[in-house]
C-alpha cells in the first residue's frame, strides 16, 4: 500500500512531508491545476515498512490523519 | 460510514487556509465518530463564530452556527429539550473563552451532558489575527504589534476547576492520541472537554516567523509536554500558568471523574421532591 | 393545567398559565423585577406538565437556550424586563434570521438603564421593533388587562409558529402585579408546526430527526450554506423574512376600535388605554383606536378611520408609538396630533385626556 495525493484537493501545505515517519513524501516543484505546489510521493516502498507487530505490514495512516484537505488516499501495489 | 457521508461533498474542498489545523481535527473527528459507530441522525453540532465555527457547516448532520460566544447556551437549550440527542460543541478559543467565558464555566459547573471540542490557535484567526486570551506573552498579533502584554488562560485547567467530568488537551501534532481522547469524551456522561492546540500559520504563525505550516506545527510539537513528563503536581495552577505564559502546553488527559450530571437523579430520595403549586 | 372556568389571578401568573395551556414546555430565564414571579411560577408548574425549566446565568444565555430548544420543535419562552431585553437583542435578530419561533414577555419598567425597578412604563415599544441590527421584523402584542394577557399569550405562541418569527408580548409592572378575574374558555385554538401554509414561509423541520439542517446566522441560501458575498442571495433571503410579516399585516393585526366616526380619536395601548374608556363614555365625539398588535403597525385598519381626525396619542414614554402614529396618520389625511406622554410611573387618568379635548 502506498499513499496517493489527489491534486484537486491538495493545497501544498507540506504537512505530510513533515509528519511521515518514513519520509515517503518530498516537497514538489510542479504546480497543480488549482495553483498549488503539491508534494510528490517519492519513496512509496518505505510506506508500510512501518510494522507495529513483527512480520505484519500495516499503514500508520498519519499522513491521512494529518492532511487537512483529505487529499490522501491509499492504493495497493 | 464513508468520509464523504460524514462530510458534505458538495462543499469540498473547504475554505480553510493551506496547512490549517482544522483540517486535521476534522479527520480525527470523523475517525472517532466512525470507530464508535455513533448515529449521525441523533447528533447535533453547535458552533460559534470563528474559523472553527465554520466546521459544523461541513458536516452532513444537523448543525447550528450561532452568535459569537453563545454556542454553549444554545447547546444547553437543545440538550435540555431533547436529552436523547448527542450535542457536540465545536468552537474556538476566542469564541468559547473570551466572549463566551461565562457560558462555558457555567456549563462545566452544571456538568451538563455536552461534549466540547475547543480549538486553541492562540489568536482570533478569522478576523485577521488579533490577540486572544490564549496568546502567549510577548507574541506579535495585529492588536499587539509590540508584543502581547497579557497573560493567557490555561483553558483545560479552567474547565477542570469548574467541574467537568472529562478534560484533555492535545495538539494537531498528536492525531492518534486525539482520536482516542475524542472517543473517550464522546462516551463519557457529563461535561467533556477536549482542547486541541492547533496551528494558524496564515494569521498567527506568519506574524511570528512561523508562516510555513510546517514550522508552526513543529513549534507546537516542541512546546507540548506530555503529562507524564511533568515534574510537579498538575493540579497546582501556578506552575501551569507560568508555562502557559511562555506558550508551553501540558498535553494529556487532565481529568477523568464521575461527578453527578445535570438533570440526572442523584438518588432515589432526591427524585421525589415536590414542587410548589 | 387550568381547566375552563373563572379564576382570580395576577398578571404574571396568568401569563405563565396561559403559556402552559398554549403548549409551552421549555422555559429558560433570568430573574429581573418585575418579571421574576412569572419565572418562579413557571419553575414548578412546567415540570408538572412534563416540561423543562432552567434558570440560566444571564439573559443572553436565557434567550439562547430558548432558541436552541425551539429549534427542536418545543414551544419555548422567556420573560424579562427592559435591561434584560436590551441584552437579548443580538440573539433576537438571530431568531429572526433563522426563522425560529420564540415568545419573549417583556414586563416593562421605568428606564433607561436600571431606571425605576418596580414602576410601570411603556418605554420598550420602539426597542421591541427596532432593537436589533439589520432588517428584520417582530410581532409585538400589547394587552391592557389580565384577561388580555392570558388571551394574547396564547395568540403569541400561535403567531410565532405560523410566521416562524419571534413574538414579543409587552406586559408592564402594573399589569403583571394586578389581580383581576379571568375566564379560561372551553376551547382554545392552538396552531401547531406546519399546520397553516403561508406563502414565503418554508416548512419547519426540527433538529434531531435526521433532517441534516444547516442553520446559521450568516446570509445563506436555501440549503443553509453561508454565502455572504452574493447580492441576490442576501436580497432574496432578507426581503422574504421581512415581507412575510409586512405583507401579512392585515391578518396579523388585531385592534379595538370604538366610535370610529368621532372627530377625535384616542390612540393608546396597554395600561394607558384604560384611561380612555371613561372619556369615551362621557364624550360622544371621541373615539378609540387601540392596537392589540403594536407591530407590524395596523396600517390596514388605521387608514380606514384616520381621515380628517384629531388624534390624541396617550402613552407612558417620552417618544414612542406616537412617531409611527403620526407618520401613518399624515399619510392618510389626519388633521391634527396631540401627545400625552407621561413618564415616572404615573398611569394616565381620564381627566388628563379630557383636559386636552
Amino acid at each position: 500500500m502506498f499513499p496517493v495525493i489527489n491534486t484537486d484537493y491538495c493545497k501544498g501545505c507540506n504537512l505530510c512531508v513533515e509528519v511521515c515517519p518514513k519520509a515517503v513524501f518530498v516537497q514538489g516543484k510542479n504546480i497543480t491545476s488549482r495553483g498549488y505546489f503539491s508534494p510528490v510521493v517519492v519513496y512509496k516502498e518505505r510506506c508500510t515498512d512501518y510494522s507495529l507487530k513483527k512480520g505484519e505490514r500495516i499503514l500508520c495512516e498519519i499522513c491521512w490523519l494529518t492532511c487537512p484537505e483529505h487529499a490522501i488516499e491509499y492504493e495497493v501495489e | 460510514m464513508e468520509f464523504f457521508e460524514f462530510y458534505r461533498k458538495d462543499r469540498w474542498p473547504h475554505q480553510f487556509c493551506p496547512g490549517c489545523g482544522l483540517g486535521t481535527i476534522m479527520n480525527t473527528m470523523y475517525k472517532a465518530f466512525n470507530d464508535l459507530k455513533m448515529d449521525i441522525n441523533k447528533t447535533v453540532f453547535v458552533s460559534g463564530i470563528g474559523c472553527t465555527g465554520r466546521v459544523p457547516g461541513y458536516i452532513n448532520a444537523d448543525s447550528v452556527h450561532t452568535t459569537h460566544g453563545r454556542a454553549l447556551a444554545f447547546a444547553t437549550g437543545i440538550k435540555l429539550a431533547r436529552p436523547d440527542l448527542n450535542v457536540i460543541v465545536i468552537s474556538g478559543d476566542g469564541d468559547l473563552f473570551a466572549i463566551g467565558g461565562n457560558h462555558i464555566i457555567h456549563a462545566a459547573r452544571r456538568n451538563i451532558d455536552i461534549k466540547v471540542i475547543a480549538v486553541n490557535n492562540a489568536t482570533y484567526g478569522l478576523t485577521g489575527g488579533q490577540l486572544a486570551p490564549t496568546t502567549p506573552y510577548n507574541m506579535i498579533t495585529t492588536t499587539s504589534p509590540y508584543g502581547n502584554r497579557e497573560y493567557p488562560f490555561a483553558l483545560a485547567d479552567l474547565v477542570a476547576a469548574a467541574g467537568a467530568n472529562y478534560v484533555a488537551r492535545w495538539t494537531t501534532a498528536h492525531p492518534n492520541q486525539l482520536v482516542n481522547s475524542l472517543k473517550q469524551a464522546f462516551t463519557t456522561r457529563g461535561f467533556s472537554f477536549v482542547e486541541v492546540v492547533s496551528q494558524c500559520p496564515v494569521n498567527f504563525g506568519r506574524r511570528n516567523k512561523m508562516g510555513d505550516p510546517v514550522f508552526h506545527l513543529r513549534w507546537i510539537k516542541e512546546h507540548a509536554i506530555p503529562i507524564s513528563k511533568v515534574s510537579f503536581d498538575v493540579k497546582t495552577p501556578y506552575e501551569i500558568l507560568d508555562l502557559n505564559t511562555k506558550g508551553i502546553y501540558i498535553i494529556g488527559e487532565l481529568v477523568r471523574r464521575n461527578r453527578p450530571v445535570y438533570g440526572e437523579a442523584l438518588s432515589e430520595e432526591e427524585e421525589e421532591s415536590v414542587p410548589m403549586e | 393545567m387550568l381547566t375552563p372556568g373563572r379564576y382570580f389571578l395576577s398578571g404574571n401568573v396568568a401569563t405563565a398559565e396561559a403559556a402552559l395551556l398554549a403548549g409551552c414546555r421549555f422555559y429558560a430565564g433570568y430573574p429581573i423585577t418585575p418579571s421574576s414571579e412569572l419565572m418562579e411560577h413557571m419553575s414548578g408548574r412546567i415540570e408538572n406538565e412534563g416540561g423543562v425549566f432552567i434558570q440560566t446565568e444571564d439573559e443572553i444565555s436565557a434567550i439562547a437556550a430558548v432558541i436552541g430548544a425551539a429549534m427542536t420543535g418545543t414551544k419555548s419562552m422567556t420573560a424579562t424586563s427592559g435591561p434584560g431585553f436590551s441584552l437579548m437583542q443580538e440573539n433576537l435578530g438571530y431568531a429572526a434570521m433563522t426563522e425560529t419561533p420564540i415568545v419573549i414577555v417583556d414586563v416593562m419598567r421605568g428606564g433607561p438603564s436600571t431606571g425605576q425597578v418596580t414602576v410601570v412604563a411603556q418605554g420598550d415599544v420602539l426597542q421591541a421593533r427596532f432593537g436589533s441590527h439589520g432588517d428584520y421584523e417582530t410581532i409585538v402584542l400589547a394587552p391592557n388587562s389580565v384577561q388580555e394577557l392570558f388571551d394574547l399569550t396564547i395568540k403569541a405562541f400561535n403567531l410565532s409558529i405560523m410566521f416562524r418569527n419571534p413574538v414579543i408580548l409587552l406586559s408592564d409592572a402594573e399589569l403583571a402585579h394586578m389581580t383581576e378575574k379571568i375566564t379560561v374558555p372551553e376551547k382554545i385554538d392552538l396552531v401547531g408546526f406546519n399546520d397553516i401554509e403561508i406563502e414565503g414561509i418554508p416548512k419547519f423541520t426540527p433538529l434531531g430527526i435526521g433532517g441534516k439542517l444547516a442553520i446559521t446566522g450568516l446570509t445563506h441560501n436555501e440549503k443553509g450554506y453561508p454565502i455572504t458575498t452574493d447580492v441576490q442571495v442576501h436580497r432574496k433571503l432578507v426581503t422574504r423574512i421581512v415581507n412575510k410579516i409586512t405583507k401579512n399585516e392585515p391578518i396579523i393585526s388585531d385592534v379595538e376600535i370604538i366610535n370610529p366616526e368621532a372627530d377625535t380619536l384616542i390612540v393608546s395601548y396597554g395600561i394607558s388605554s384604560r384611561a380612555a374608556y371613561p372619556v369615551i363614555k362621557k364624550h360622544k365625539d371621541v373615539g378609540l383606536f387601540r392596537p392589540r398588535t403594536l407591530w407590524p403597525f395596523p396600517e390596514s385598519k388605521f387608514k380606514e378611520i384616520t381621515k380628517n381626525k384629531r388624534i390624541i396619542v396617550v402613552e407612558m414614554n417620552l417618544r414612542g408609538y406616537g412617531l409611527e402614529v403620526e407618520r401613518v396618520g399624515r399619510k392618510y389625511g389626519a388633521k391634527d396630533f396631540e401627545y400625552i406622554n407621561l413618564i415616572g410611573g404615573e398611569v394616565p387618568k381620564p381627566y388628563q385626556i379630557e383636559e386636552v379635548l
